[in-house]
């Protein structure tokens, strides 16, 4: 069983002056298990509501859904999923810990699980100091961070996360990107959208590119970089000093062999490739190969 | 829910719509019917005193006061529609008067209250001096209103016979309206002789000007018994003047031609002679009044 | 549903709104001197105040708090992080409803308690010439909270619909003001003045009589006030009123509510 299953979702909206608003074209996209899925677009490109579709925020105007085997839109689906929205915001008159123990309640943890897990994840995302603190004291990286805090608390099969990065520092970043690749190793599949690409270059297995409410590719994103990769910078060093030499790709093997005969030693060889951002691009503005 | 997993909501929604319709239509009637059938005194209510509305009523004193002049009128409108029914029920007279009074507290300017006061108040409820009160206190600021001293000397002369003060207050009237009636009015409070046609004078003036539909057929009723009486008053003094002797009852004068037929007290008495010659009724100028329970303080 | 109720007591305790209108309670104390204004009826006159100012602090409770609290979550972008939880949304909706309701319950009570005290202190002194009914005194407070609770269901299905402030909050004062009129224009409409407005205002307004909420049979105050007895077949019709209208309006609210898009 795939962990999130959607087949031909389509949302139409009627927006100013009765014009008709294709938000989202006939998405159709599986992701497995213990998989990190990157949702890749530029800002309105439909990311958002397909997420909010998800979670049942949103009803498609045709087509289906499943998260863990039981349809959208259900209590029963949500209870397999940490969902953390977009600028996320959560009653500002309660703290962190309060907050916490209110989600966990609502997927009806055991108090004492619970208690140890608020704990843990509290500590985890820096917010143990703050705990105590309303939340309408909080910075806007403290309160991402009880967003990601109130995913990970009842530990759930799938993460539905919306551009979870947004107003994070680097540290923060580089913590969100640590916990992702937790959850894949345990065996989570987790689906987040942003319109940052190089989040997506560190810590993704796939990656979906969406546009116009359209979805324009599905690539594994090691197929992207090794496909992409274009030629090599070459670090040499010999009598003279060390020096620079950029190879092409389909001329390294012989650059290298005569490289060696002349007796220059190769200190450092790196791949110059087209990054995942060239990808993108090429898609979204379509100048796709 | 459990129900919502094993049927559609659409399904649960409707089947819940109906019953809740059906109940609130098997509630509805009675209960509209319990509070038309509430009495009546309970719904004119209480009110603050007029000191505690003038605090709380910050900038809409005169707002607040209109309120509470409708709310009697409303409740004297509802009276006078039941008293049709034959469903009768004590007015509860003290707390028109609070409400009113309190209404004069918050806006002494409004004319409303003068005029119901004057209109129903004084006549049912006999409290002349404090109609009196109410309209001098009124006088002081509605300066230019010929009606306040026109009532007040109606009572001062009719009610209280008070004859210089109702003179003077007609006096004032009659300045303030530039209409000579009033003075000529004024005059005749010189003696006793011409009540019933000054009070008939008075009534008439009053339906002329009513525009609430309660209080004109509450003061129509009014005139035509005091014209119906001041009939038999004429007949009676023919008879007097023809005979040198007195009448001794209205059928007398009936009998004797003086009247084409016994007058009939629209309040549902019966006129009758009283030994000094004057005329009056059984029902004394009222409704017949069930006490149904006695009236709260 | 019980852990939306919690925190709707909890987010209302916490309200700065409610802080300030409790200031206004501090009033309460006052009535026993306020009552000496009056010369004949001093513990009559502090069971009116004390009751009218009950039930203007359970107002300003009930459209501020009450009418504020779903379009709120909903403004602030509160929904989004709750409702992907796993409650639904008839749950959500009923128990940001019960928490508002027990609320203003709890407030209604407290105040009663308070208010009692009050009177007692002013019978002390003024003994009155009918003795105090308390149990009036009670179903008059219960009845004003129940009239509130009844605001609140409509408050909360306004808010289901709009995208602003102004319809939860002037839609609840509204529904008040038209509810407390409704009886009165009903009489007026039934008397002979009003046989001369036309034919179809006058089935107008009957229609809306019957359909629009009627608050005058939750005011018991005459009762309280004068120990006038209560009819028990009135209050147990009021009683079902309440439940039935109070259940239809969270019915129509659910539905909207569930078909509602989160944008």
């Amino acid at each position: 069983m795939n962990a999130i299953e959607i087949a031909g979702l389509s949302k139409t909206y009627t927006g100013k002056k009765w014009t008709r608003v294709d938000a989202l074209k006939n998405l159709s996209l599986e992701v497995a298990q213990g998989e990190i899925f990157g949702f890749l677009g530029p800002n309105g490109a439909g990311k958002s509501t397909t997420i909010k579709t998800l979670l049942g925020l949103i009803r498609p105007s045709s087509g289906s859904a499943r998260l863990m085997g039981e349809d959208i839109g259900t209590a029963a689906a949500r209870k397999h999923v940490g969902y953390l929205p977009e600028n996320p915001a959560f009653y500002d008159y309660l703290n962190a810990e309060e907050y916490l123990l209110f989600v966990g309640r609502s997927f009806g943890m055991p108090e004492g699980l619970l208690g140890q897990r608020c704990a843990e994840v509290l500590q985890r995302l820096q917010l143990w100091d703050a705990r105590k603190r309303p939340m309408r004291s909080y910075s806007k990286g403290m309160v991402q961070r009880v967003g990601i805090a109130q995913v990970l608390i009842h530990d759930p099969e799938v993460y539905i996360l919306d551009e979870p990065m947004s107003g994070l520092d680097p540290v923060g970043r580089a913590l969100v990107k640590e916990i992702m690749t937790e959850l894949k190793q345990r065996g989570k599949c987790v689906f987040f959208s942003t319109h940052i690409v190089s989040d997506v270059e560190s810590v993704c297995d796939r990656v979906g590119i969406i546009t116009k409410g359209e979805l324009r590719s599905v690539e594994r994103v090691e197929a992207v970089l090794e496909r992409g990769v274009v030629g090599y910078q070459l670090t040499l060093k010999d009598r003279e000093g060390s020096r620079e030499l950029y190879v092409p790709r389909e001329q390294l093997t012989t650059t290298v062999g005569e490289l060696a005969v002349q007796g220059v030693e190769i200190t450092l060889l790196e791949p110059r490739r087209k990054s995942l951002e060239d990808f993108f691009l090429e898609i979204v503005t379509g100048t796709a190969v | 829910m459990a129900a919502n997993r094993s049927l559609p909501r659409p399904i649960v929604w409707s089947v819940s719509a109906g019953i809740l319709v059906a109940c609130y239509l098997a509630l509805i009637f009675p209960f509209a019917r319990y509070l038309h059938q509430k009495p009546v005194q309970e719904k004119l209510g209480v009110v603050p005193k007029a000191e505690f509305l003038q605090l709380v009523s910050a900038d809409q004193k005169q707002l607040v006061a209109e309120g509470l002049t409708l709310k009697v009128l409303l409740y004297f409108g509802t009276l006078a529609e039941k008293r049709n029914n034959e469903l009768q029920l004590p007015p509860d007279y003290q707390a028109m008067s609070r409400l009113l009074h309190a209404a004069v507290k918050l806006d002494p300017y409004n004319m409303d209250d003068y005029y119901f006061a004057q209109s129903i108040l004084v006549w049912d409820v006999k409290q002349i001096k404090i109609a009196n009160a109410l309209l001098e206190y009124g006088m002081k600021y509605r300066t230019w209103d010929f009606y306040l001293p026109f009532f007040a000397g109606f009572n001062y002369g009719y009610f209280l016979k008070d004859y210089p003060k109702a003179a003077s207050n007609y006096m004032r009237a009659a300045e303030l309206s530039k209409n000579p009636l009033f003075a000529t009015l004024a005059g005749r409070y010189l003696n006793d002789a011409g009540q019933s046609d000054l009070a008939i004078a008075y009534l008439n003036t009053m339906v002329l000007s009513a525009t609430n539909p309660s209080i004109k057929k509450t003061l129509q009723v009014r005139l035509e018994a005091l014209k119906k009486a001041r009939s038999i008053e004429v007949a009676a003094a023919a008879y007097a003047k023809a005979t040198g002797i007195p009448a001794e009852s209205v059928e007398e004068l009936v009998r004797q031609g003086y009247l084409p037929e016994v007058p009939r007290d629209p309040y549902g008495g019966k006129f009758y002679l009283d030994p000094d010659g004057k005329v009056k009724t059984t029902s004394n100028y009222a409704s017949p009044v069930k006490k149904t329970k006695s009236a709260p303080q | 549903m019980f852990e939306v109720f919690r925190i709707t007591l909890k987010g209302i305790f916490r309200d700065r709104v409610f802080h300030g209108i409790l200031v206004a309670a501090v009033l309460l104390p006052l009535v026993p001197s306020v009552s000496q204004l009056s010369m004949r009826q001093v513990t009559e006159l502090s069971i009116t105040l004390s009751l009218s100012l009950i039930s203007f602090i359970l107002l300003l409770l009930s459209v501020f708090l009450g009418g504020t609290s779903l379009w709120k979550d909903i403004d602030r972008r509160y929904t989004f992080s709750v409702l992907s939880l796993p409650i639904s949304r008839t749950r959500f909706l009923l128990g940001r409803f019960l928490g508002l309701a027990a609320f203003l319950l709890l407030a209604a009570l407290v105040l009663g308690v308070v208010a009692c005290v009050v009177v007692s202190i002013t019978a002390g002194n003024y003994p009155p010439d009918r003795p105090v009914v308390w149990g009036n005194v009670f179903a008059a407070i219960v009845f004003d909270a129940l009239k509130y609770i009844l605001l609140v269901a409509a408050a909360v299905a306004l808010s289901t619909v709009s995208t602003s402030f102004f319809l939860p909050v002037f839609g609840t004062i509204a529904t008040m003001l038209v509810g407390s009129a409704s009886q009165q224009v009903y009489e007026y409409v039934q008397s002979p003045a009003g046989e001369k407005l036309t034919p179809l205002l006058r089935q107008c307004a009957n229609a809306l009589y019957y359909v629009l909420p009627n608050f005058s049979a939750f005011d018991l105050k005459v009762n309280a006030i004068y120990g006038v007895p209560l009819s028990g077949q009135g209050t147990l019709l009021t009683v079902l009123y309440f439940a039935v209208y109070v259940a239809m309006l969270l019915l129509v609210a659910t539905v909207l509510f569930s078909r509602r898009e989160m944008k």
